[in-house]
């Protein structure tokens, strides 16, 4: 459980506040990467339910990242760019996807899961490429307005960023009050000791199907996002080159805690996308050295999906 | 029948021959799977080294000398990196084996990225060495020689293998370990020798592999993540620390990427994946994985 | 885990973070100064995966151009910010973005890839910056719906209308195999070369799209190709696949049975050292070539070869050109803005002194002349020997 001292329970209000003023006090391109920041903490933060919570370390999450988000570009280029109905959109395309896949992928546990959800990922990703009458094929579904809110057309970073923000408090609150819940006990119980929550009566494939879903809907609303702010959607975003990533920004940030996912997030997007055009080409080098720096510096290890992966 | 195989039948004896190719490079990854339970994601970037190391040393069109001291070259510096590896992971024996994963991956991007600051970025070919450098008919087309050749070195390092673990003192111990570590451990056997020396060989394989593969793969940059992938479906696949289960699984994967790909030639875009999903689904241990309970 | 490490990890990201942020919050660009003209321009290249060579042609063909002109653009003097396009539209993107809002320059140049490209359109048109694209061949990039975004290299389906139309002339060349890699840009190319090669009478002997940047054995499409009877073959491949393609066509037994044509790029620069005598006879179609014997192309061969020991490529040729062309626009512009230097591009005339030959703007892409070239082996190594002039092609999307 989350066991935080009492001054601890201030910390996420003040973050909440510090992100709310941000865009006022920071240029555009800050704002811009702020908006970028919090997408990808929400897509983190719905794969940490999967992988810290329930222990099912998934390499292909980008999946349903990316059909939400070609779900909403798709919406907002050809029906209304309205931002509810495209969020809608996403979560409804996403939690479907997740769904179909799910249901095959669950079945399987530790590595096998890993690689399986591995392959359904380069199958969407592929699907994407493949059908370019819908998703744009490899060059991508560009040209996505910016969402209108309430009649306002969101152009402007500043408002953008507050609406990403919003929906970001909003996934988050609920991915808490999942946690909190006996629901989230139950998972947590999935995740330490299977075979005893299934001796004990619990439907455990039922449960993980479930989970599977609302993190890949969750997913889906990040994706939403994305094509709001990127204003383009390529299969790169649906395929390892995202999931691989996300994965890797729940173990740095440390995963089944409540704000880890979203500061690995952070991690990630200001090493790639801030620091990464000005390094000559050299960005897997810097990464290589984050990742084994994090594995020797970081004290205790980072012993995060204790029992999803290997024995 | 003739005539069906007169159109597939190439297709069928290319299966073959790229499965014996995606066999030698897997094994090795397999080894250190089922003895360390570790996903060693510098597998590819082995793989990458060897074929770069083959491509230095012994040329565009390699003599018999050069391209044999490309092997034995290539293959002394996957057993130092072998062992080098295994010393580092040995440092986080208590950790998760995700973190060793992700250091593994860590050290892999470094390691690529040198080879393309030492190697440069163009993409670079070899031939076969003199002799193996033509093309036969079979079924009445043109076959390259090297790629039959390919076949039985397969075949040739599929024996070594199994001869090893099966009918060697150390090929007991590397059984035993994969079957259940704990029980060697506590029947007092220093593990970490033996994993030392799995890595090590591994590891030269995974080189080695790089240099048989580079008259058809070539090098360049990226190749590493391409053959780490192709590796990781054939283990999964073949079952995890099976070597049997490797062998089966890199046929299978190379008749399904040759005949898979002509006969479903609209599909050819998710044959490969399509294929991993399907056997997992079906079998979710893999083909020949273990049914014991030492590993999920 | 205790709360004492989740508190100090969390920390040190937090920290890590903000540092970040703040360092960008206190980046503010000077835009151009007053009094002694100068311009920023942001080059978008890919320093690192798999068009990375790409990249370093593109850049040293600017590089090049500045430097022989004294690090000027007509009267203004130039400062270059590099940034690395990478693989995909996720570094691609934010590259951009990063030139445009961060280090605030004037104008971007570049971008090999077509995805990054159609990315970067929504940034530009919003910032009102000009765009002056290197590479990318996508369609959906001409049309001038966007009046910020030119471009400087040619159209996937142009090039491949240029060599259709000439197979077409060539009946007996007998029914042609099409194949190209299963993504936007090989589609494009199959369109393009179907329109002109089937309506001069040319006959199709069948098609296939190999998986994109997933296929390293080609056999089984090889094997079709012998299966369906055609008499010659016409690819598109760039980079480690035509080097695969051109070497296992030899290697099958095909290259003496069934001529192999191709777009340009299936020889083009480096890829033709790796793919060795297996290119030798290869012919195919494209908007530049070193061999090409005019004055404008032989003092541009010379240089490149003076400075970098190596010999130039039609990715050289293409931001050398954007060079050439952002400066005759800089002579006539009235401000930096994007809108007057579109301006300002769209009132340049022919640009007669390029090495590929003279070439004009239509729809804000090139209307150019295309070569037929064959591979031949010199002393110097190997080369795309000239053959015939196309004639020129507009831009198709």
């Amino acid at each position: 459980m989350n066991r935080l001292a009492p001054w601890g329970r201030l910390v996420p209000l003040a973050m909440i506040v510090v992100l709310a003023a941000a865009p006022l006090a920071l240029g555009t391109y800050a704002t811009t990467v702020l908006t970028r920041i919090l997408v990808f903490a929400l897509l983190a933060a719905s794969l940490d339910l999967l992988a810290g919570i329930t222990g099912l370390a998934s390499l292909g999450h980008g999946a349903y990242f990316g059909a939400g988000a070609y779900a909403a570009g798709w919406v907002a280029v050809h029906a209304t760019p309205s931002g509810p109905v495209t969020l809608a959109a996403a979560v409804a395309v996403s939690a479907l996807v997740a769904g179909v896949a799910g249901s095959v992928a669950v079945r399987a546990r530790g590595v096998f899961f890993l690689m399986l959800t591995l392959a359904l990922g380069e199958i969407v990703e592929q699907l994407a490429q493949s059908w370019h009458g819908v998703t744009g094929g490899s060059d991508g579904l560009y040209g996505i307005p910016a969402p209108h809110l309430a009649g306002a057309v969101l152009a402007d970073v500043r408002w953008l960023s507050w609406y990403v923000l919003a929906v970001f408090i909003a996934g988050m609150a609920v991915i808490r009050g999942i946690v909190a819940s006996p629901f989230g006990a139950a998972l947590r119980g999935i995740r330490d000791n299977e075979a005893r929550m299934r001796a004990l009566g619990y439907r455990t494939y039922l449960y993980k199907l479930a989970v599977f879903v609302i993190a890949g809907a969750l997913a889906g609303l990040a994706g939403g996002l994305l094509a709001a702010q990127q204003r383009l959607v390529t299969p790169a975003d649906l395929g390892f080159a995202t999931s691989a990533p996300v994965l890797l920004a729940v173990i740095i940030g440390g995963e089944a805690t409540p704000w880890g996912p979203c500061l690995g997030a952070a991690v990630v997007v200001v090493l790639r996308d801030v620091l990464g055009p000005s390094l000559g080409g050299h960005g897997s080098l810097v990464l290589g050295l984050v990742f084994v720096a994090m594995v020797f510096l970081v004290p205790g290890g980072l012993a995060r999906l204790r029992r999803g992966v290997g024995t | 029948m003739p005539a069906w195989l007169d159109t597939h039948g190439i297709s069928l004896l290319n299966g073959l021959a790229i499965g014996s190719l995606l066999f030698i490079l897997a094994v090795g990854l397999s080894l250190i799977f089922g003895m360390m339970d570790v996903l060693n994601l510098a597998h590819g970037v082995l793989f990458l080294t060897g074929a770069y190391v083959a491509w230095w040393i012994a040329g565009e069109a390699p003599s018999w000398p050069g391209f044999l001291g490309a092997l034995a070259i290539a293959g002394a510096i996957g057993a130092l990196a072998g062992t080098g590896l295994a010393l580092v992971i040995e440092r986080l024996a208590r950790r998760s084996h995700l973190d060793q994963a992700l250091l593994t991956l860590g050290l892999a991007l470094i390691a690529g990225d040198a080879l393309s600051a030492v190697f440069g970025n163009d993409v670079h070919t070899i031939n076969p060495p003199a002799g193996l450098d033509g093309s036969v008919l079979v079924f009445g087309k043109a076959y390259p020689v090297y790629r039959l050749a390919l076949i039985g070195l397969g075949a040739g390092l599929a024996a070594v293998v199994h001869l090893v673990v099966e009918r060697t003192p150390l090929g007991a111990l590397v059984r035993a370990t994969v079957a259940d570590r704990h029980m060697v451990l506590s029947a007092g056997v220093d593990d970490r020798k033996v994993k030392l020396v799995v890595f090590a060989v591994g590891s030269l394989l995974a080189t080695t592999a790089g240099v048989l593969g580079a008259p058809v793969y070539g090098a360049r940059p990226g190749l590493d993540g391409t053959v780490l992938i192709l590796a990781l479906v054939v283990v999964v696949i073949g079952g995890l620390g099976s070597v049997r289960g490797a062998l089966v699984g890199a046929l299978v994967i190379g008749e399904i990427e040759s005949l898979g790909r002509a006969l479903l030639s609209n599909l050819a875009s998710f044959v490969l994946f399509g294929a991993l999903a399907v056997v997992l689904v079906v079998r979710p241990r893999g083909l020949f994985g273990a049914a014991t309970g030492a590993r999920s | 885990m205790s709360n004492a490490r989740i508190t100090r990890r969390r920390l040190l990201s937090a920290m890590g973070v903000a540092g970040a942020l703040a360092a960008m919050a206190g980046c503010r660009s000077h835009g151009d100064q007053a009094g002694g003209k100068r311009i920023k321009v942001g080059l978008v290249v890919p320093q690192s995966g798999v068009y990375a060579t790409v990249g370093t042609d593109m850049q040293h063909g600017w590089e090049l151009w500045l430097e022989r002109h004294g690090g000027r653009l007509g009267k203004f003097e130039v400062t270059t910010v590099i940034a690395d396009e990478g693989e995909t539209p996720q570094t691609g993107v934010p590259a951009v973005q990063k030139l445009v809002q961060n280090d605030q320059v004037d104008v971007i140049v570049g971008i090999a890839a077509s995805p990054v490209a159609l990315g970067a359109q929504s940034i530009v048109a919003e910032a009102k910056k000009l765009l002056i694209v290197g590479n990318a061949g996508a369609g959906a990039l001409t049309g001038g719906k966007n009046p910020y975004v030119w471009r400087t290299s040619f159209t996937n389906a142009q090039i491949a209308a240029a060599m259709g139309k000439h197979l077409a002339g060539h009946p007996d060349a007998g029914p042609v195999y099409v194949i190209a890699p299963d993504y936007k840009a090989g589609e494009e190319v199959i369109r393009g070369f179907k329109a002109t090669f089937e309506a001069g009478g040319g006959k199709m002997a069948g098609e296939a799209k190999p998986a994109f940047a997933k296929t390293q054995d080609y056999q089984p499409f090889l094997t079709g190709i012998q299966a369906s009877g055609a008499r010659a073959t016409f690819c598109f491949f760039a980079g480690a696949e035509a080097v695969a393609f051109v070497k296992q066509y030899a290697q099958f037994g095909l290259a003496t049975q069934i001529p192999l044509y191709g777009t340009g790029f299936l020889t083009e620069a480096s890829v033709m050292t790796a793919q060795g005598d297996a290119a030798i006879g290869i012919q195919t179609d494209l908007h530049y070539s070193t061999e090409l014997d005019t004055p404008a192309n032989k003092e541009f061969v010379a240089a490149w070869r003076a400075k970098f020991n190596a010999a130039p490529s039609v990715y050289s040729v293409q931001t050398w050109d954007a060079a050439n062309v952002l400066g005759r626009a800089l002579a006539t512009a009235t401000a930096l803005d994007g809108d007057s230097l579109a301006k300002a591009m769209g009132a340049i005339g022919t640009i007669d002194d390029s090495p590929r030959g003279p070439w004009s703007f239509e729809n804000q892409s090139p209307k150019q002349k295309f070569y037929l070239r064959k591979v031949e082996k010199r002393d110097t190594g190997y080369v795309n020997a000239v053959l015939a002039d196309l004639g020129e092609f507009s831009p198709l999307p």
